[in-house]
């Protein structure tokens, strides 16, 4: 009897704090009320029912979460296929330029939120990976003339090859990440690899942890945008970078109406025939037209804190990468 | 008939000195060895990667956890609640996490 009211209690509690921050826009509100208590949060509680987006429905806040959680629960098996399927395996080559474009060391640390099935923290290792291994090649290159100890040594010391690199992949849904665990003992991935279930607006990670943070397709199934912003900005390290694979707005008039064709008409219908689920394609269709687009994304990102934001089109704007930097 | 005992003895040093290599990398972390020794059987790690604890704070306070390796739980002393290990995969969402009870009197008011 007691848990279930505990739980109801919690829920109440983090969403009266989540939707009180929101509001505040404060990108230090957690440090500014370090002594703040469940009870303290209970207070500022409000009772306006908050309205947001699902899709083209109009939902209320609290309603949004679930409704996500459900559709992403549901595509998790297919996932994979369903990408390849509609974006005619497009999204691959944008995946691979958002590491291009990170171009991330031995030893970076990665948070990758909403990563559930590892597309970006395994290519994120594999790219680290050949990074080390040049690094090795360039420094046998230039000691030519080694003494046979020198070599032995070398044979001996196994270093890791990730250089110390760790990708976080922090996801709020659980199925998700079931199936990238999956895929990582598939694929071999096993060190440097490390799954969280969390929430993108209460971030369970420390201040200044990360050198980078990614967020590919998934922030703007975030009920509040500005806060997962916020997180973001806080835990990566002064220096660090916030990188965003997202849907954005074509701006080409005769390929925006050919996109809507295809999105509207044949992307459901895929999901159909595929994963026998229309209402949830329906839903992906939906919140991309319903996502900020270039320019107001970018202002977003530097309300939250972050300078130098940037973005970059990939395939005529249909995706956008942007960058910002916490200095 | 030295040799042998030395041919005998050989796989049984080996045996524990070599586990995978996946155990091998939680084997080096202090805190988690008796989950590595699981693992080791288990083809899956039962545990999470032993790194997390470095960064991994309660979401709600943005306080350190503490691992508590009986229950596999991270426990949050100062609000009083334990976010679960399901699968390797620390669950950090507050909804569902467990209320600890620091007071047993006031469990059994509770209860009853």
């Amino acid at each position: 009897m007691a848990a279930p009211r505990s739980c109801g209690l919690w829920r109440y509690c983090c969403r009266g704090w989540s939707r009180a921050a929101g509001d505040c826009r404060l990108p230090g509100f957690h440090r500014s009320w370090p002594g703040a208590t469940p009870s303290a949060r209970l207070l500022s509680q409000e009772k306006r029912a908050a309205e947001t987006h699902f899709g083209f429905e109009t939902v209320s806040e609290e309603e949004k979460g679930g409704k996500v959680y459900q559709v992403f629960e549901s595509v998790a098996r297919k996932y994979d296929v369903m990408n390849d399927m509609m974006s005619l395996g497009i999204h691959r080559a944008w995946k691979d330029l958002l590491i291009r474009k990170m171009h991330p060391l031995p030893g970076t640390q990665l948070l990758d939120v909403a990563g559930g099935t590892g597309d970006i923290a395994f290519r994120f290792l594999s790219y680290v990976q050949a990074q080390h291994q040049r690094k090795q090649r360039r420094q046998l290159r230039t000691q030519q003339n080694l003494s046979w100890e020198e070599i032995a040594k070398k044979y001996q010391n196994e270093e890791d090859p990730l250089g110390g690199s760790l990708v976080t992949v922090c996801d709020i849904n659980r199925e998700m990440l079931k199936v990238g665990k999956q895929k990582a003992l598939d694929q071999g991935h096993t060190a440097g690899l490390a799954w969280v279930l969390g929430d993108a607006e209460e971030l369970p990670f420390d201040d200044n942890q990360f050198d980078v943070y990614t967020i590919a397709f998934g922030i703007r199934n975030v009920t509040h945008i500005d806060r997962a912003l916020q997180e973001a900005h806080r835990v990566l390290k002064p220096g660090g970078r916030f990188l965003c694979l997202e849907f954005s707005q074509v701006n080409d008039p005769l390929i925006s109406r050919l996109y809507d064709l295809y999105s509207f008409q044949v992307i459901p219908v895929i999901g159909e025939v595929i994963a026998g689920d229309w209402k949830s394609y329906q839903y992906l269709v939906e919140s991309i037209r319903k996502f900020p687009n270039q320019e107001e994304f970018k202002e977003m990102i530097e309300d939250a804190g972050f300078q130098k934001v940037t973005f970059e089109n990939l395939t005529t704007g249909i995706v956008a990468i942007h960058s910002g930097f916490k200095l | 008939m030295l040799s042998a005992t030395c041919r005998r003895l050989v796989p049984a040093l080996r045996g524990p000195r070599t586990p995978s290599a996946v155990a091998g990398r939680y084997l080096l972390a202090p805190g988690v060895r008796s989950f590595a020794d699981q693992s080791d059987r288990a083809e899956e790690p039962r545990t999470f990667h032993p790194a997390l604890l470095r960064f991994l704070v309660c979401p709600l306070s943005k306080k350190p956890l503490r691992y508590e390796a009986s229950t596999n739980e991270l426990i949050n002393e100062e609000l009083g609640i334990a976010y679960p290990i399901i699968d390797g995969i620390p669950n950090m969402i507050p909804q569902a996490a467990r209320t600890i009870r620091q007071n047993k009197k006031q469990e059994e008011v509770e209860q009853h």
